[in-house]
C-alpha cells in the first residue's frame, strides 16, 4: 500500500532527524507516536506531496489535521463537498444526499446548512471527518486531529473514527497514546534516530512505559 | 455620543493649545494666525477653498481606487507563484523606496501639470501597501491547510478563486486602510511640484502672498478631508472584513 525507503526527515538548519524506511500494508491502522520535533508531520507531508522516497498504490489520500481547514464563510455541507467544488465537479442530488447522510452519521445532519463559523471546535472536527469520508480515499492520514478538543469530544471522535474508517488504511500521528488506544491496536514510535515498532498500544498503559518508548528505550 | 466626544476631544484639545500659544506668546498672525482668524478665512473664502478641496479629494479618491486595484491585481497575478513574487519584489520595493518628491518632476514632465500627474503620484504611493499586504495574505495560509487542499486534488483556478483569494482579502483590506492614510501625501506633493488647483497648490499660493491664515485654513481642510476619506475607507473595509460571505 505504502512504502517509504530511506526518507530523511531532517530540516536544513535544524538537528538531524531519522532516515526511515517503513512499509504499511492495505488496511493497516497504525498510531505513529513520537515527541514533538521528531518529524511526524514532515513524514505525512512527504507522503501527501509525493516525495520520491515514497511509493504508494493509490493517489487518493485524505488528510485531517488539528486545524480542520474548513472555510468559515460557507455552510457545513459546502465544506463537506469542498473537494468536488475544487475539482470543478458538478453537484448531483445523489452527492448532496450522501453529504447529508455522512453529516447524519457524525451527528451534524441538523446543521448541514448552517454557516461553518458558527460551529464549536468539536463540531468542526466532525465536519472535517465527514469531508474525509466523502472523498472515499484509501489512505487516511490523521495529524493530531483531536488536539485542542476536550476529553469527552476526543472519545466521541475516536468512536466515530473506529466506526467510519473501518477497512481503510490509517496513520494517526499523535503524541498522546490515549487518542489512539480507544480505537487502534498498533503503534510505531518515531524518535530522532529511527522508527521502532510495532508495539501493542496497551503496552503504553503507564506514563513510564510511554516515556521509555518515546525515548526509544522500550 | 461617547464616540462623538472621543473623536472631537483631540481636535478641541489641539485648537485650544493653538489658541493658548498665540495668546500667551503674542505670535504675529503672519507666523501663526489665531484659530478664530483661520475660522473667519474659512467662512469668508469658502467657495475658493471648497473648489480646491474638491480637486484634492478627487485626486485622493481616484488614486486610492486605481492604486488599490492595481496593487491587488498585481498581487493576484504574482501571488500564486513564489518564483514570480521573488522576481518582481525588488521592483515593487523600489517603487516604494524612491521618495515621491524625487519622482514628481518626472511625472510632471511625462503627464503634464493637470490631474493625471497627481493621480499617478497617489496611485504610486497607494500601490505598494496594498500589494505587500495582499501578498502576505497569499503566504499566510497554514501548511496544514495547504496539505489538506492538496489531498482534495484541486484545479489551480478553483483553488485560487474559492480559497486563496478569499483568504487573502482581509490582508488586502488592511493594506487599503494603510494606503488610505498615505494617499493624501501623493496628491499634495504632486500639487506642490506643479499644478493650478488643489489644496497643496492653494497653500503654496497663499504662502507666496503672505496669507498665512489662508494657508492654515487650507491645511485644516486637508486634515479634515484626509480624516473623512480614511474613516470611510476603514468603515468600508471593516464591513467587508466582518462579513466574509460577501467575499466568498
Amino acid at each position: 500500500m505504502l512504502t517509504i525507503s530511506n526518507l530523511n526527515l531532517s530540516y536544513p538548519g535544524y538537528d538531524p532527524l531519522a532516515t526511515l524506511s517503513w512499509q504499511i500494508n492495505a488496511g493497516d491502522q497504525i498510531a505513529l507516536l513520537g515527541r514533538s520535533g521528531t518529524g511526524k508531520s514532515t513524514l505525512l507531508a512527504a507522503i501527501i506531496e509525493g516525495a520520491p522516497e515514497v511509493t504508494k498504490q493509490s493517489e487518493r489520500i485524505a488528510y485531517l489535521s488539528q486545524q480542520p481547514a474548513l472555510l468559515p464563510w460557507v455552510t457545513v455541507i459546502d465544506n463537506v463537498l469542498l473537494g468536488f467544488k475544487l475539482r470543478g465537479t458538478k453537484h448531483s442530488s445523489d452527492l448532496t444526499q450522501r453529504a447529508v447522510d455522512l453529516l447524519d452519521q457524525v451527528d451534524l445532519g441538523a446543521l448541514a446548512y448552517r454557516k461553518t463559523s458558527l460551529l464549536s471546535g468539536g463540531q468542526k472536527a466532525r465536519v472535517a471527518l465527514a469531508r474525509v469520508l466523502i472523498e472515499e480515499s484509501d489512505l487516511v492520514l490523521l495529524d493530531e486531529p483531536f488536539s485542542g478538543l476536550d476529553r469527552s469530544t476526543r472519545i466521541q471522535m475516536a468512536g466515530l473514527c473506529q466506526q467510519l474508517l473501518a477497512g481503510k488504511t490509517v496513520i494517526l500521528v499523535t503524541h498522546d497514546p490515549r487518542d489512539a488506544q480507544d480505537w487502534l491496536d498498533t503503534a510505531m514510535v518515531l524518535t530522532k534516530d529511527t522508527i521502532k515498532g510495532p508495539y501493542r498500544l496497551n503496552e503504553f498503559g503507564s506514563d513510564r512505559a510511554l516515556i521509555q518508548a518515546l525515548d526509544g528505550d522500550l | 455620543m461617547n464616540r462623538l466626544l472621543q473623536a472631537t476631544f483631540p481636535f478641541i484639545g489641539l485648537i485650544s493649545l493653538w489658541w493658548l500659544i498665540v495668546f500667551i506668546f503674542d505670535v504675529p498672525h503672519f507666523i501663526l494666525p489665531s484659530p478664530e482668524r483661520v475660522g473667519w478665512v474659512l467662512v469668508e473664502r469658502f467657495p475658493l477653498i471648497a473648489s480646491h478641496a474638491i480637486t484634492t479629494a478627487l485626486e485622493i479618491i481616484c488614486g486610492l481606487i486605481l492604486g488599490a486595484s492595481l496593487g491587488f491585481g498585481v498581487a493576484c497575478l504574482i501571488g500564486d507563484s513564489k518564483n514570480l513574487t521573488q522576481l518582481t519584489m525588488p521592483a515593487l520595493v523600489i517603487s516604494q523606496a524612491l521618495p515621491v518628491f524625487a519622482i514628481a518632476p518626472i511625472l510632471m514632465l511625462w503627464l503634464g501639470y493637470g490631474f493625471a500627474s497627481k493621480l499617478a503620484m497617489t496611485t504610486l504611493i497607494v500601490f505598494f501597501p496594498v500589494t505587500a499586504s495582499t501578498l502576505a495574505g497569499f503566504r499566510a495560509i497554514p501548511k496544514s491547510w495547504e496539505l489538506t487542499f492538496q489531498t482534495l486534488r484541486p484545479k489551480r483556478a478553483q483553488l485560487f478563486w474559492l480559497i486563496r483569494l478569499p483568504l487573502a482579502i482581509p490582508y488586502a483590506l488592511s493594506g487599503v486602510k494603510v494606503a488610505a492614510s498615505v494617499a493624501p501625501i501623493g496628491a499634495v506633493v504632486g500639487e506642490w511640484v506643479g499644478s493650478s488647483s488643489g489644496l497643496g497648490y492653494l497653500m503654496l499660493h497663499a504662502n507666496g502672498r503672505g496669507q498665512t491664515d489662508l494657508m492654515f485654513a487650507a491645511l485644516l481642510v486637508l486634515c479634515v478631508e484626509a480624516l473623512v476619506i480614511w474613516s470611510l475607507v476603514n468603515r468600508l473595509a471593516n464591513r467587508f472584513d466582518q462579513n466574509p460571505q460577501v467575499i466568498s
